[in-house]
């Protein structure tokens, strides 16, 4: 009788604060913290390790591509090669590599011949702004689509934000952006067709409106491509929540089915999407590449798929290594907050 | 279902509030002032000359920056620049170029000194030679005197003259201390041509001041951009809405894409890029060892010159390129190059004769087999060729169609790969991994550098480093005719010189020139007023070897709808919060009420 109930409050009083009488609770979280903190210190090792490697898999010569083009006479394209380091073996290469990351130091990129680590600095901005806000609206607007469509399934409201979601979610990114472009780009000219500021931008407030108005197309294709996700998982998770017990117990007790709805059944059903919103916030980092190339956003994930084609090692190692390890550390976090929100994890 | 309606009718009206606000602010500190701004569809990839390889770059530095000499804006020819005058030595060794007197943007007088600097900085410092490398390998030494540039050289070369090397201001320059890794932005920059730059966004812009102090006199606008595009489709937008007001290098889609715009100039004339077929005709390294796996019927001559006459060039042009290029009747010099150009006249000509190519075939001995496919004359291997395209090219694709459709005729059979461009210019550069690849090159207005990319030399090492072979081609007649084009300074001699190589490489085909494709590009004219191509004629207007369509363009002043400047964008601002705050206060009572409906339901 009591037990559903107990798992739905205590979820609540540890998001808000740690009770008095849980000390060996925390503890075990300070454990289970440094063991996960751990394993991600080893991921991210491997991960150093198999972007050397896996990056010189691709084909293409970086020497020649860059050369593309233009008049180079082979004792040049050797110059370059014996510059850029590539002359040497590849293991004398890979030790290199891995005693510069150590020292944080990313080298030099091939095409830009500018430290990466400034390349990546310039461009973490507009990428965090972007993916950050993106992330942000996709999640507010999943979640409160997903609790409204999963607390009355089957009504006019789940099915037409359920299927609209899924169409949009089914939707290729580069095609949204360009139809948002056309719309509001071409045809109604409200929007500008890239960038993240105007040549011309003004100062102080203005910027602000700039930037925002730049914003608006880029952040609603990201919105509307990936907000079904939270939708769904949002919706079914409650859907498991809504012929529980403790739900009936709630509404036996005479709460309103608002009420009942907030502080019972969202709380709990709010474990999986906290997951998913944590593990997306590492992709944060990694920019949207699509969308950052459709509407020209000078972002990292342009960056990295510049890279790519050159192949600019130094360049695609380090932008790699950084959305890697931000997922990892954003995967070992939402691990640790799971573990406090959720008292069945932690017994378990 | 009302209230969705009214809800979206609000958020629109809201985002149409937004928009049109901002376009209005967008505009202010533009008032009043001639801008032009030129999209461009990659980002600047260095501002420092000698590390920038990007043709954006490039073209910028170009309206930065003086050179010794550029190609004249009328017919091409080696004219003066920033050397006013020049003479060389009867062996054409030593030439003395004449530095004329004129100012640095930043007052300073420019000298002999700053372009000898210039120079030996690129042939000391292995970094500086990033960009422009070869164009010094030839010089033995450079020394300065007064206002006299003297450069010594190691062998004659004609193309001195086509020097693309920008002159730097050597007391802003010798300052730095590492120049690879000097990214360049120092604004205002200190610059002897038509513009300065004054400001670069990383990926997002670059603007250009006119130089008041111009020796040419000031360009007759104030203010050139440049603006990047990373998805063209986004770039054709903006020039519709406005955003910009000049874009080059299109393809025939985005170009057709402008049709029926009344402010748009849709400019159409003959360009700088042959496109052409590379075929293996038996792909070797520096050292004369085979490489790769080409077909061994693409080592014969006749194969070769069969699927020259087997390919369509008229419908190319029709119906892949929509009529946007010439058939290409000669080789790599496309005719936009009038004193290079070399076009197959009589018996030298391989038109398009299906019924000859058979007949070629029939006669070299390769038989047609029971499924019409042909085969070596010693053997049964059939005549099935790859054709190499890039992944993500429709034109390519499309191409391929074509050709495996002419070959079926003949008896050959095509088949399409695609490969991504690292992997693409590996196979068909390096290892020679092909049968036939489409390739193509932008040419300069003094075609050696194209020329060079089919001597033996380039070819790659025995180690397997490229050298930037566009053939893998090796022949003694060609060799011998670049090294005498490089000694002869008498321009009709070398030119025609230079069409016996073109003749050469023909005739022999390991390369087919299939098109010139058009320089297809768009303007607003209710933004330029006036603009002049290179050459004057038919010609380019962005990514021409020359500053001058971007020196001499005229532009309609900005429009005066914000003359009250600040106010308006006070106004705006007020609108804006305005908006903002109904549109918060109506979503608050529509809540509400959905909340009331939904409790009311319980």
């Amino acid at each position: 009788m009591t037990a559903p109930l107990e798992a739905a409050e205590p979820a609540a009083a540890q998001a808000a604060g740690p009770a008095g009488d849980d000390r060996p609770a925390r503890h075990g979280v300070l454990r289970y913290a440094l063991t996960k903190a751990g394993g991600a210190l080893l991921s991210i090792a491997m991960v150093i390790i198999a972007t050397f490697f896996l990056f010189r898999l691709l084909p293409g010569d970086p020497v020649r591509n860059l050369a593309q083009g233009r008049n180079m006479t082979p004792e040049q394209l050797d110059l370059e090669r014996r510059r850029l380091g590539l002359d040497k073996p590849l293991t004398d290469q890979f030790f290199d590599f891995v005693g510069q990351t150590l020292r944080l130091d990313l080298g030099t990129s091939y095409e830009y011949k500018r430290p990466v680590l400034d390349l990546i600095g310039e461009r973490l901005g507009p990428t965090l702004l972007l993916a950050g806000v993106g992330l942000f609206i996709a999640v507010s607007l999943g979640l409160w689509q997903g609790t409204r469509a999963g607390w009355r399934p089957g009504s006019r409201f789940d099915r037409f934000s359920t299927a609209t979601s899924l169409v949009l979610w089914s939707v290729p990114t580069f095609w949204l952006g360009l139809l948002l472009l056309m719309v509001f780009g071409a045809w109604l000219k409200i929007f500008p067709s890239r960038g993240i500021e105007s040549v011309d931008a003004p100062d102080g407030f203005g910027y602000v409106l700039d930037v925002a108005w730049h914003m608006v197309l880029p952040c609603l294709t990201l919105v509307g491509v990936v907000y079904a996700q939270y939708l769904l998982v949002m919706r079914s998770s409650l859907l498991d929540e809504v012929g529980q017990d403790y739900i009936n117990t709630a509404r036996a007790k005479g709460m309103r089915d608002d009420e009942v709805r907030r502080r019972h059944a969202v709380p709990n059903a709010l474990l999986p999407t906290v997951t998913l919103v944590f593990m997306r916030i590492g992709f944060v980092v990694g920019g949207a590449v699509t969308v950052e190339t459709v509407f020209s956003w000078p972002g990292l994930g342009k960056l990295f798929y510049d890279a790519i084609s050159v192949p600019d090692f130094t360049l695609m190692q380090g932008t790699f290594m950084l959305i890697t390890v931000a997922v990892i550390v954003m995967n070992t976090l939402a691990d640790v907050v799971y573990h406090i929100l959720d008292p069945r994890v932690r017994s378990a | 279902m009302r209230k969705w309606f009214a809800r979206l009718a609000v958020m629109g009206v809201a985002l149409l509030v937004v928009g049109q606000g901002q376009v209005a602010l967008a505009q202010d500190p533009a008032a009043g002032k001639k801008i032009v701004r030129v999209g461009a569809t990659q980002a600047v990839d260095s501002m420092n000359p000698f590390l920038a390889v990007r043709l954006v770059s490039t073209s910028i530095h170009r309206w930065m920056y003086g050179f010794l000499t550029v190609p004249d804006h009328k017919t091409l020819k080696p004219s003066p620049d920033l050397a006013e005058s020049w003479s060389s030595s009867d062996d054409g060794l030593t030439w003395t170029f004449k530095i004329r007197t004129a100012k640095w943007s930043d007052g300073q007088p420019i000298t002999a000194e700053d372009a000898a600097w210039t120079f030996n900085k690129i042939m000391t410092d292995d970094a500086a030679k990033t960009a422009n490398g070869p164009a010094v390998e030839n010089f033995e030494s450079v020394t300065a005197n007064g206002q006299d540039l003297v450069i010594k050289l190691k062998n004659p070369q004609a193309s001195i003259l086509e020097n693309p090397i920008p002159i730097m201001p050597k007391h802003v320059w010798e300052k730095v201390t590492n120049i690879a890794d000097f990214s360049g932005d120092q604004y205002p920059a200190v610059t002897s041509g038509p513009y300065i730059a004054v400001e670069h966004k990383k990926d997002q812009y670059v603007k250009l001041k006119a130089n008041p102090d111009y020796w040419r006199g000031a360009p007759k606008i104030d203010e050139l951009q440049v603006v990047f595009y990373e998805n063209p489709a986004a770039s054709i937008i903006g020039l519709k809405n406005g955003e910009i007001d000049l874009i080059g290098r299109l393809n025939p889609p985005e170009y057709e894409s402008l049709k029926g715009d009344p402010n748009i100039v849709q400019w159409n004339q003959q360009g700088r890029r042959a496109a052409y077929l590379q075929i293996n005709h038996g792909a070797t390294t520096t050292d004369d060892k085979e490489v790769g796996d080409g077909h061994p019927a693409l080592k014969d001559q006749k194969v070769r010159q069969a699927l020259h006459h087997a390919i369509d060039k008229d419908r190319l042009v029709a119906e892949v390129q929509n009529g946007l290029a010439k058939p290409a009747h000669g080789s790599i010099v496309p005719p936009m190059y009038t004193d290079f150009f070399w076009e197959a006249t009589g018996d030298t000509k391989v038109s398009y004769d299906p019924a000859k190519a058979n007949q070629i075939l029939d006669d070299a001995g390769y038989k047609k087999g029971p499924d019409g496919v042909r085969t070596m004359p010693d053997g049964d291997r059939k005549l099935e060729f790859r054709f190499s395209i890039h992944t993500d090219t429709p034109i390519e694709d499309k191409l391929a169609e074509y050709l495996t459709g002419f070959f079926k005729e003949i008896g050959v059979t095509l088949t399409t790969k695609k490969l991504d461009s690292s992997k693409f210019t590996e196979e068909t550069g390096v290892t020679g991994l092909f049968d036939i690849a489409i390739s193509g090159w932008s040419v300069n207005p003094d075609p050696e550098e194209v020329l060079a990319t089919h001597l033996c030399s380039r070819r790659p090492t025995p180690s397997g480093e490229g050298g930037g072979t566009e053939s893998f081609y090796c022949d003694e007649t060609f060799e011998k005719l670049y090294q005498e084009q490089l000694k002869e300074l008498d321009r009709p001699k070398r030119a025609e010189l230079i069409k016996q190589m073109q003749e050469r490489l023909y005739t022999d085909a390991p390369v087919i020139a299939i098109y010139y494709t058009n320089d297809l590009e768009g303007y607003r004219k209710d933004r330029i007023k006036s603009i002049t191509s290179v050459p004057e004629q038919d010609g380019i207007l962005y990514g021409a070897s020359s500053f001058w369509p971007f020196y001499s363009l005229e532009a309609v002043e900005s429009s005066a709808e914000s003359e009250e400047g600040g106010s308006s964008a006070a106004t705006l601002i007020a609108i804006l919060v305005g908006g903002a705050v109904a549109l918060g206060v109506g979503g608050y009572f529509l809540l509400r009420r959905r909340k009331s409906v939904a409790d009311d339901r319980e």
